[in-house]
């Protein structure tokens, strides 16, 4: 470890990986997982290895199959073309995916997702300024082919796949945080574009809802029953909970004011046996308490 | 309530999280449904439940016996509670019948054979041959020659006297006195001059100890002091075998009755001659003999044994509620350390009172212990003994000394029926002062009526160090002998009996506190304590007895001027005040043209100006009782090296926090006065910590060196490089800032968002054009740079939640449900910018919360527990340490502040009580009530850890995902080790040590060590341990252009847990201490490793494999121990798996 405060920055790399391979190693020995060669793979599935560079010595296994639904459900993803990928590690990108695959056969889209959603995501993209995009875990994957056969090749795939090579590296640590950092800092005109186009929609579609509402103002419907609005010209109460609990509260009150308080002799009995009532449940709280501290050895002041 | 068994309250340690969970899920639904369960049944599970009781057993006719006991208790206590932890409390201190029948055989065994002990042949006093050789006498013999002889003959007279007696001893340690009447035969005339009745009283004792030394009967015979009073000592006599601890037999031997005249023995009178005890020859001049009051008290207290006794049991007599108060009175004394040792405010003086407050009508004998108590300390806290002495005495005998000659000898005065012999000789006015200081606080929280009034009063413990804000130790004591010469205190030597620590303690508390003046509350000091020791060794020497420790109560008004302004010098005080203060005093002419005598004490920052007393104790020693600084240990900015920046020798921040402070209202008032935006700004409002001052380390003004960094230029903002180190890193401080009122405001979410995004837009441009501000916007916030600090403004639209959280119902109703995003929103911008605001009112009022909160927070992070917490929550413990203090006074240096927070945290029943922190006193005392009511019917909803605020009183809003329930196990274990270690470095004389030994953090419970690389850690600096090294950070020394924004909030430590956490959150938790921490812990969840079968949901990170032919989910932990290395690439320089447990 570097102790001294270089300003230049010419420090040698730190190589993480040497103690890792060591642990690894050690925990061969063990050798109280299973072997390497006989992989398992859940029904259905067909197992894939992934490593992130050459370096890594253990692999994750994608799980990959067909994308199929049962009958009754609907499904936007074409089922034989689609192919669906199971635990997609957290540095693996859609474009990584799509690279890895592309030998398999030519591919349409490829999206990643957080758990398995039967629908295709909406197709306008999600504004970058107001869903910046969720720090990746371990997420799943449905990628469309262009031809079916791209899904079987996939299917039998074997060899390890590794996402950073040599030629087409992918960044992590800290190369990935300076790269997101720098996109964090984003022009703000091309923010300000996109407030001014939403607003612009919204503020059409409030002027085309008001001005349905004008026009059905006062006009009754087929049963002849008329809409009452806040707008018209004597407006009601809003029909909200808060409004509707706030008549009834102001009712309650009413009716106590006009109540006589330990007028005749059984109110006042009443009133001193609820007072009894609640001695008597303070007392037994008490108790209990009491029981709760003793157990707890509180009582003792040494 | 109070405090819970550390273990008990929370199931489950942090090695086995998931298997406890919440405790609480399942005990909830098995209500009690019956009283007859409920009696029968202990609370399941150590939780408090909601009582149910039908309605038949609410309204059933009551008992005549029910109805007293009702009316009794309501007149009696004030309530039922009390009453019955009263009962609890007395029941566990009282001693059992069974355990009285065995005492009572042992005594009946030791009286037989003390009248066996053989007696002796009369020999001169000096003569000592004949006593054997396996004794020594139990007293220091200083001058040796005296005249006179003795002869050893069995007691006349052996009574049992005390509190035994008259059945108010309590447990622990239970005493039995027992006076032994020395026969007549063996004293003579004049034995009260010159300490001769002492020497013998002294051989007596010995020649018994070697008799009943030598029978197997008794587990052990010691020696000790009676009270702690050196002159007197007593034979401890212990039975043998399993009994042993059950009780310990004091002998006191006593002259007979009548035989010393009491008017010998006023405190006018001398007993001990300057002649013989100096050893000079004829006196050199014809001054008259000092008088010897301490000498005479204590030959009175010998004879008046038996008839205390007596008056005690008459008054007490069948009274049980008057022994139950003096019960209560003891515990409470010892509670707080106020009853042992020479001076200390005992059983028998508070009984001694209760009998006073009888025999004054003030406490009757039909009252409750509970009264009893309260009367009493009612009466200590508004009677001041030092001033107006009280007596027992009814006699008007004219021959009888007035209470004013006993106040001329004596500090504290209280005289026995004789009106003779003052019990309080012994008390010092920094005692008393101590006692009446405690019973006024004990009277205010009895009158708040407090739900835990009792635990607070009698169950919590009050030691020095947890009392007092600063500590001083003395050490060498026998450094206080040569005080006593510079102090001239030859005749106070010659009436203790050459005991210098007693007496110099009165003029040594007396100077201190004439210095400290204005910033001292209150001054105590520790009593010596009682040596015990075997008969064979000689008696413990004065300056055996430890240290002499002083406790500061500070007032913090007063505390941080560093001016203490003297008379005008033309005043004849003012040589007085030149005197006193010696070299430190100058003449000095003030601004009103005033010339007059000060002392001027050199502070430069407000932590230094916080340990002023430091500099005052220290100088007063010196100069008037010539006690050099390197006997004084001072005790009071230990902790604060752990809060000072990096770098800072002298400060410890308040300076910093200040100056961002400052900054933020001239931006406040630079966005009131914008002009053009649509709406105007109508309230600017702090939410972050450095705003309410709790920030552990306060930001400083960025001053960029731009070569360090990549340019954005037309963003004007730099990057980071990924072949530099770091950069240092830059918190944006968070202001709230919420728009007059507008109906132009769409009334649906998104729309609302974007238009909000347009006012950032606007505000960063209107900001940069009328004050050249460098500005940055996104859609939620504007980072706005102003003097080196850079805020994250936020506009907030108050209806946002509400649109939020509406609901329509398909009939068209509009109702309201809370969603998570309409609470995040309105925990943000509504409850954050209150507590901030609370809380920066709070530091105004009590300057020590900022340290408090801060080494609070620091602690818990360099636990690596950090962020198992939410900021508010710790901020929010730190000041339920200010506004809730009882039984202490609100803190007033972090150390004590500090200590107390350690001890709140190990010691809060989380599980059946919610913290209330009632901020601004807004909170009622029926308020509080009633939260606790609804706390209990919905525990099993509510988190683990439970603060309510007076804005949030039924959510806790702040501890509403954090902390785990194994989390906030944790933090009480570590509280609870850290205490304990903590306070023994702080009371050991010698110096604490290692300060930072309870800030390092336990790794060896941590599965996994990630270890980072510091030059990627940009706080590296603010390690618990800083390194003597570390990188360069891309900062000036000197004020720079500084236009371009610099990098924000980029901490790489910080971004790699975000990424482990999202990917790996299901099969391990991860620590890290966020202030230079360059390791972080992993724990894998053992729940976790189990083989589960396959789901395609729950694959993340795992790995099928077969196991007994079926096919089951592992996590595949090679994978991800390499992973680990890949998503922190550059940062982690290694991996250290060290144990095994993941083996599947």
């Amino acid at each position: 470890m570097e102790t001294a405060a270089p300003e230049s920055g010419t420090t040698t790399p730190v190589h993480p990986c040497a103690s890792v391979h060591k642990m690894v190693a050690r925990k061969k020995k063990a050798g109280a997982c299973g072997p390497e060669g006989s992989v398992s793979s859940p029904l259905g599935y067909s197992a894939i290895p992934v490593k992130f560079s050459e370096k890594q010595k253990a692999s994750h296994y994608l799980y990959v199959r067909q994308h199929r639904v049962r009958q009754d459900t609907q499904s936007t993803w074409p089922p034989n073309r689609t192919l669906f990928v199971l635990n997609v590690p957290p540095y693996c990108t859609e474009e990584c995916l799509s690279r890895l695959l592309s030998s398999c056969g030519a591919i349409k889209t490829v999206e990643l997702q957080e758990k398995p959603e039967l629908a295709e995501s909406p197709k306008e993209p999600k504004s970058k300024f107001f869903h910046p995009k969720p720090v990746p875990g371990f997420r799943v994957a449905y990628v469309v082919f262009q031809k079916p056969s791209g899904v079987s090749a996939a299917l039998n795939l074997k060899s390890p796949m590794l996402v950073s090579t040599e030629s087409h590296p992918v960044k992590s640590g800290i190369h990935k945080w300076i790269s997101d950092y720098e996109d964090s800092v984003f022009d703000p005109e091309a923010l300000r574009v996109e407030v001014d186009t939403f607003m612009e929609a919204y503020d059409k579609k409030i002027a085309e809802e008001e001005t349905k509402a004008k026009e059905e103002e006062g006009v009754p419907d087929e049963e002849g029953w008329v809409k009452v609005t806040r707008r018209g010209r004597r407006p009601v109460l809003p029909r909200t909970e808060a409004a509707s609990l706030r008549v009834l509260e102001r009712e309650k009150r009413k009716r106590a004011r006009k109540e006589l308080l330990n007028f005749y002799a059984w109110q006042h009995r009443e009133t001193k046996m609820e007072h009894l009532a609640q001695l008597r449940k303070k007392f037994e709280e008490d108790k209990q308490r009491i029981e709760l501290m003793r157990a707890q050895r509180k009582f003792r002041p040494y | 309530m109070g405090p819970a068994p550390a273990g008990e309250q929370l199931r489950g340690a942090a090695g086995e999280p998931e298997v406890s969970g919440l405790a609480l899920e399942g005990v909830s639904k098995e209500k009690a449904t019956s009283r007859k369960r409920a009696k029968a049944e202990r609370p399941a599970d150590g939780l408090l439940q909601p009582v149910k009781l039908s309605r038949e057993e609410l309204y059933k006719e009551p008992t005549n016996e029910e109805l007293n006991r009702l009316r009794e208790t309501e007149i009696l206590f004030h309530s039922s509670l009390l009453r019955l932890q009263v009962e609890e409390l007395l029941k566990e201190v009282r001693l059992s019948e069974k355990k009285k029948e065995r005492i009572d055989a042992f005594l009946k065994e030791v009286s037989l054979r003390i009248q066996r002990v053989p007696s002796v042949p009369e020999a001169e006093l000096t003569d000592q041959s004949w006593l054997p050789a396996g004794v020594r006498v139990p007293l220091h013999q200083v001058p040796y020659a005296v005249k006179g002889s003795f002869r050893f003959l069995p007691p006349s007279q052996i009574t049992v006297v005390g509190s035994y007696l008259l059945g108010t001893c309590i447990r622990p340690d239970i005493n039995v006195d027992v006076a032994l009447t020395m026969p007549r035969e063996i004293l003579q005339d004049k034995d009260g001059l010159n300490q001769r009745y002492f020497r013998k009283r002294a051989l007596y004792l010995a020649h018994l100890a070697y008799h009943l030394a030598r029978e197997p009967f008794f587990g052990s015979v010691r020696f000790s002091y009676t009270n702690g009073c050196h002159l007197k000592p007593s034979l401890l006599l212990r039975p043998h075998g399993k009994d042993e601890r059950l009780v310990t037999v004091r002998l006191h031997p006593c002259p007979p009755v009548d035989f010393f005249r009491p008017c010998r023995l006023l405190p006018t009178k001398n007993n001990v001659r300057s002649a013989w005890y100096r050893g000079q020859g004829a006196p050199e001049s014809a001054s008259p003999e000092p008088p010897t009051p301490h000498y005479n008290t204590w030959i009175l207290q010998d004879t008046a044994l038996d008839s205390q006794t007596q008056l005690l049991a008459t008054v007490l007599g069948s009274a049980q509620g008057l022994k139950d108060g003096i019960a209560l009175l003891k515990v409470w004394l010892r509670q707080r350390e106020l009853d042992k040792g020479l001076g200390g405010f005992n059983g028998f003086l508070i009984s001694m009172l209760v009998a006073f407050l009888v025999s004054k009508r003030k406490i009757h004998a039909t009252m409750s212990g509970y009264q009893v108590l309260r009367s009493v300390l009612q009466f200590l806290a508004t009677t001041d003994l030092t001033v107006n002495g009280i007596s027992l005495s009814l006699s008007s005998d004219p021959s009888l000394p007035v209470l004013a000659d006993f106040h001329r000898v004596f500090p504290v005065v209280f005289l026995d029926s004789t009106g003779r012999l003052n019990f309080c000789a012994d008390v010092t006015a920094s005692t008393y002062h101590q006692v009446q200081h405690e019973a006024q606080l004990s009277m205010a929280l009895l009158d708040s009526k407090a739900d835990d009034g009792f635990q607070l009063l009698l169950m919590t413990p009050k030691p020095m160090i947890r009392a007092f804000d600063h500590i001083v130790h003395l050490r060498p004591l026998s450094r206080l002998q040569a005080a006593c010469h510079r102090l001239k205190l030859w005749p106070e030597l010659q009436d203790n009996g050459g005991d210098y620590v007693a007496a110099a303690l009165g003029p040594l508390t007396t100077i201190l506190e004439q210095g400290l003046g204005t910033r001292l509350h209150l001054l105590a000091h520790s009593r010596p304590p009682v040596p015990e020791w075997d008969i064979n060794k000689e008696p413990p020497k004065h300056k055996d007895s430890g240290t002499l420790t002083l406790g500061l109560l500070l007032r913090p008004e007063g505390l941080t001027s560093v001016l203490d302004l003297g008379p005008e010098a033309d005043q004849p005080e003012a040589a007085d005040f030149r005197q006193f203060w010696g070299s430190r005093s100058e003449l000095r002419r003030f601004q009103d043209g005033a010339i007059r005598e000060a002392v001027v004490w050199e502070a430069a920052s407000m932590s230094e100006k916080h340990l002023i007393p430091q500099q005052v104790v220290t100088h007063l020693l010196a100069l008037h009782a010539d006690i050099p600084d390197t006997c004084v240990h001072y005790v009071g900015g230990f902790l604060n090296a752990l809060i000072q920046g990096p770098k800072e020798i002298s400060n410890t921040g308040e300076e910093a926090l200040a100056l961002a402070v400052r900054c933020y209202d001239d931006l406040s008032r630079l966005l009131w006065g914008l002009e053009g935006l649509p709406l105007t700004v109508s309230a600017v409002q702090g939410a972050h910590p450095v705003l309410r001052y709790t920030e552990v380390f306060p930001p400083a003004p960025v001053r960029p060196a731009y070569s360090f960094y990549k340019h954005l230029q037309e963003r004007a903002s730099l990057l980071p490089r990924p072949d530099k180190p770091c950069p240092a890193y830059v918190e944006p401080m968070t202001v709230v800032c919420h728009l007059e009122g507008s109906g132009q405001w769409p009334q649906d979410a998104e729309a609302v968002k974007r238009v909000r995004a347009a006012f950032q837009l606007r505000l960063a441009e209107v900001l940069t054009e009328q004050h050249g501000l460098q500005c940055r916007a996104t859609a939620t916030h504007t980072d706005v740079l102003k003097d080196g600090f850079v805020f994250r403004i936020r506009v907030a639209y108050q209806r946002e939640p509400q649109i939020l959280r509406e609901v329509r119902s398909p009939e068209g109703m509009i109702s309201m449900r809370d969603t998570p995003a309409s609470l995040r929103l309105e925990r943000d911008t509504k409850l954050l910018p209150l507590l901030t605001s609370a809380l920066h009112g709070l530091q105004q009022q009590h300057p020590a919360f900022s340290g408090v909160a801060r080494l609070a927070k620091r602690w818990v992070r360099a636990q690596l527990l950090g962020e198992g917490f939410t900021d508010e929550s710790l901020d929010l413990l730190a000041a339920a340490l200010f506004l809730h203090a009882e039984p202490f006074t609100p803190p007033s240096s972090p150390q004590v502040g500090f200590l107390r927070f350690l001890y709140l945290v190990s010691t809060f029943d989380w599980k059946n009580n919610p913290l209330i922190v009632n901020l601004n006193s807004e909170l009622t005392a029926e308020d509080q009530v009633e939260i606790r009511r609804s706390f209990l019917a919905a525990r099993a909803q509510l988190p683990v850890m439970v603060i309510m605020t007076p804005q949030d009183r039924r959510s806790s809003v702040w501890t509403q995902d954090r902390p785990s329930a194994q989390i906030l196990q944790q933090l009480v274990i570590l509280a609870a080790e850290a205490l304990p270690v903590l306070e023994k470095q702080l009371m050991d004389p010698r110096g604490p040590g290692d300060i930072r030994t309870v800030f390092r953090p336990p790794l060896d419970m941590y599965d996994v060590l990630l270890h980072l690389t510091p030059r990627h850690i940009p706080r590296h600096r603010q390690a618990v341990d800083p390194p003597a090294a570390s990188f360069c950070r891309g900062l000036l020394s000197e004020p720079g252009p500084s236009s371009l924004m610099p990098v924000l909030g980029y901490d790489p430590p910080q971004l790699y847990l975000a990424q482990l956490r999202e990917a790996f959150g299901d099969l391990a938790l991860f620590f890290y201490d966020q202030h230079g921490g360059e390791v972080i812990g992993v724990l894998w969840k053992p729940t976790s490793f189990q083989p589960q079968p396959f789901k395609a949901s729950s694959i993340k990170g795992h790995m099928v494999v077969s196991r007994g032919g079926e096919l089951v989910m592992v996590p595949n932990v090679e994978a991800i121990l390499e992973d680990f290395a890949v998503l922190g690439e550059g940062l982690v320089q290694s991996v250290e798996a060290r144990s095994e447990r993941w083996t599947v």
